[in-house]
């Protein structure tokens, strides 16, 4: 797994520190503050599931102050600066409404990981990272769109997109690495981009209209930016009575990959996908967390890497992407 | 949009606090429509068979959960605010049952849906518990026991039955078709059913119909079982379109439930309305949503117009019908 060192180690008093849990060589009882996402989040549930349990292994004290409300997760990010702890874990719900808390911790002298997406600027040198590729991600889809319409032989196609909340760095990073490898092939043309939220239901109702507006003629191909907002954009295309995949259909690709999505790949109904799954990146996020507390000193910021997965290669990843 | 005469309307008080509701509703709904049709003249696409096709598709699975909520607005006990989570913990149970085949997964999630909200409606029908306050209690206990059981993960189906409803008979989604015939049998049932007089009664006056000797708790029970029933199969819907299904599935239906019963202009206050003014209100907003969409306007916008369509009718009509009942 590819980790990327963008920062160099800094002996000065950041959130982040330098090795804040000192060098005694060993995890075992050192305190961490996890403000992930709630369980209620599939993507979450793995990851915590995963997370907690390497940490606990490891017979680290972890506190549990998960949440996915992005107020609750700021007041809890404050109790843990008051509980000092070796260090805080946290995911970010909110980019901006975490970047106080986040000096905060700098000014007490309490290190800070950020796991999953990257945090504000203003902050990014404040804290240690192990975040996901989002602009990797982005590629990955245009490359599947990219792909499946030259296997059609098309020459010309429209593409519409359906985002994560716009306003997340995780949406604009993905939408950065995607609108770059689309304007590599400028015959096709993303023609709508529309905000799904995150919300399989409104995807749906989003890629309906869609449809109706540009007919099933006018639109090649569409990204959901999950896995489960790319299927209700599959079953919106099939009632409106567009062909899917295949020779001459619709061609849908996503990130995020879940269960259905590998079935949907293989039912040759999503084209491709991309990793993002939660068991690596926890995986990943944990053997950071055991490095630093026992005083390893690791890079400042390690980056995800992430695969791009379609039908030539969906076995390879069934496993890894079947846990949410 | 037609006023339809409920039993109450007949007998309306000398305030004329729901005919006067009624009549500025249909007052800004019918501004709402006129926007709409000029807008939409001006705008590509709107008036062709694709579109109206998707405007009623989008419109099928609030406007039938929409439905379920007029009952507990006509009963006069307020809204429910678990529609979201009640509708998640349906389309699950639907999901995880499908290996029993269609016809049993749809009736598990009828029964699921109709008892858990009308455990609420036992209470608030006999209990008086504030139905907002219990249904917030009832959607945090859903969204627990449904993280409990499944662990946060989706629920994915073992069996291919769903894919039924998911079916375009003539080209139109099988939803709009049982929101229609649902708005059909709601509104028989309201209006020629000795269960809808007393619904009707029940919402306009609590204190009297109880004087009355009517049989105020039983109805409202019955209104929120209904209600639930109904949640379940826009549940059983969302989850065939979705494939997966996890507590957050459900989204803004809550939300969008109560603004096409309000667009529709059934008071929140109860003893008015009707199934036929829901089904209007839901194809009102989706309608609305569509031509934003067409038009080039974000998703971000079509929610705003959305909350002032909601926020009009609330302010202007519902404040305005207390006036006229002073």
């Amino acid at each position: 797994m590819a980790a990327l060192a963008t920062g160099c180690s800094s002996s000065s008093s950041t959130a982040a520190g330098s090795s804040g849990a000192g060098n005694s060589g060993n995890a075992a009882g050192k305190t961490v503050d996890f403000i992930g996402y709630g369980d209620t989040n599939q993507w979450a549930a793995y990851f915590n599931g995963v997370f907690e349990k390497k940490l606990k292994a490891a017979d680290v004290k972890l506190k549990d102050l998960t949440t996915m409300d992005a107020g609750t997760a700021v007041q809890n990010f404050n109790q843990a600066i008051a509980d000092k702890p070796d260090l805080i874990v946290t995911a970010l719900l909110d980019t901006k409404s975490m970047a106080v808390p986040i000096a905060k911790a700098k000014q007490a002298g309490v290190p800070v990981l950020v796991f999953d997406g990257r945090p504000d600027p203003k902050v990014d040198g404040d804290v240690l990272q192990v975040v996901s590729d989002n602009v990797a991600l982005g590629k990955a889809a245009a490359d599947n769109i990219i792909e499946g319409l030259k296997a059609q032989g098309r020459n010309s196609g429209n593409v519409v997109v359906v985002t994560g909340t716009a306003s997340s760095l995780v949406t604009q990073d993905r939408m950065q690495g995607f609108s770059a490898e689309m304007a590599t092939a400028p015959r096709y043309k993303v023609i709508e981009t529309q905000d799904g939220n995150w919300d399989p239901t409104l995807s749906g109702q989003i890629a309906t209209q869609l449809l109706a507006k540009h007919s099933c003629d006018g639109i090649q191909a569409a990204y959901g930016m999950a896995d489960y907002m790319a299927l209700p954009v599959i079953a919106s295309a099939k009632q409106a009575g567009c062909a899917v995949g295949g020779k001459n259909g619709l061609i849908v690709t996503s990130s995020n990959c879940f269960k259905a999505g590998i079935d949907a790949i293989k039912q040759g109904t999503l084209y491709g996908t991309a990793t993002e799954d939660p068991g690596t990146i926890a995986n990943q996020t944990a053997a950071y967390v055991l490095k630093y507390l026992s005083g390893q000193n690791p890079p400042r910021k390690q980056t995800v890497k992430e695969e791009r997965i379609t039908a030539a290669n969906v076995d390879q990843y069934a496993v890894q992407c079947s846990h949410a | 949009m037609s006023t339809v005469q409920t039993p109450l309307d007949t007998a309306d008080t000398a305030t004329g606090g729901p005919r006067r509701a009624a009549a500025w509703s249909d007052a800004v709904a019918a501004l709402a429509l006129v926007a709409l049709l000029v807008l939409g003249a001006a705008t590509h696409r709107f008036y062709t068979f694709d579109n109206l096709r998707a405007v009623l598709t989008s419109a099928s699975l609030v406007g039938i959960a929409a439905l379920g909520l007029t009952l507990i607005v006509i009963a006069g006990t307020s809204v429910s605010l678990a529609i979201s989570e009640t509708a998640s913990v349906c389309a699950m149970v639907f999901l995880a049952t499908q290996s029993w085949g269609l016809v049993p997964s749809l009736l598990v999630t009828l029964a699921a849906g109709a008892a858990i909200t009308a455990l609420q409606g036992l209470a608030v029908g006999y209990g008086e518990a504030n139905p907002i306050v219990l249904s917030i209690a009832a959607g945090f206990a859903l969204v627990g026991v449904a993280t409990w059981v499944t662990g946060g993960t989706s629920v994915a189906p073992h069996g291919a039955g769903y894919i039924h409803l998911n079916a375009t008979p003539g080209g139109i989604a099988s939803s709009v078709y049982v929101l229609v015939a649902f708005t059909v049998l709601l509104e028989l049932l309201l209006r020629r059913s000795g269960f809808g007089r007393t619904l009707y009664l029940t919402g306009a006056n609590r204190r009297a119909a109880t004087a009355a000797g009517l049989a105020v708790g039983r109805t409202i029970t019955i209104a929120w079982l209904l209600a639930g029933a109904l949640f379940a199969v826009a549940a059983s819907f969302s989850g065939a379109f979705n494939t997966t299904a996890n507590i957050n599935l459900g989204g803004t239906l809550t939300f969008d439930a109560i603004a096409a019963v309000l667009a529709g202009g059934t008071p929140i206050a109860g003893g008015s309305g009707s199934a036929v003014r829901t089904l209007c209100g839901a194809v009102l907003i989706a309608a609305l949503s569509d031509v934003l969409l067409l038009r080039g306007y974000s998703t971000g916008a079509q929610v705003m117009v959305k909350g002032l369509i909601v926020l009009a009718i609330v302010v202007v009509v519902h404040l305005r019908s207390r006036q006229g009942a002073r």
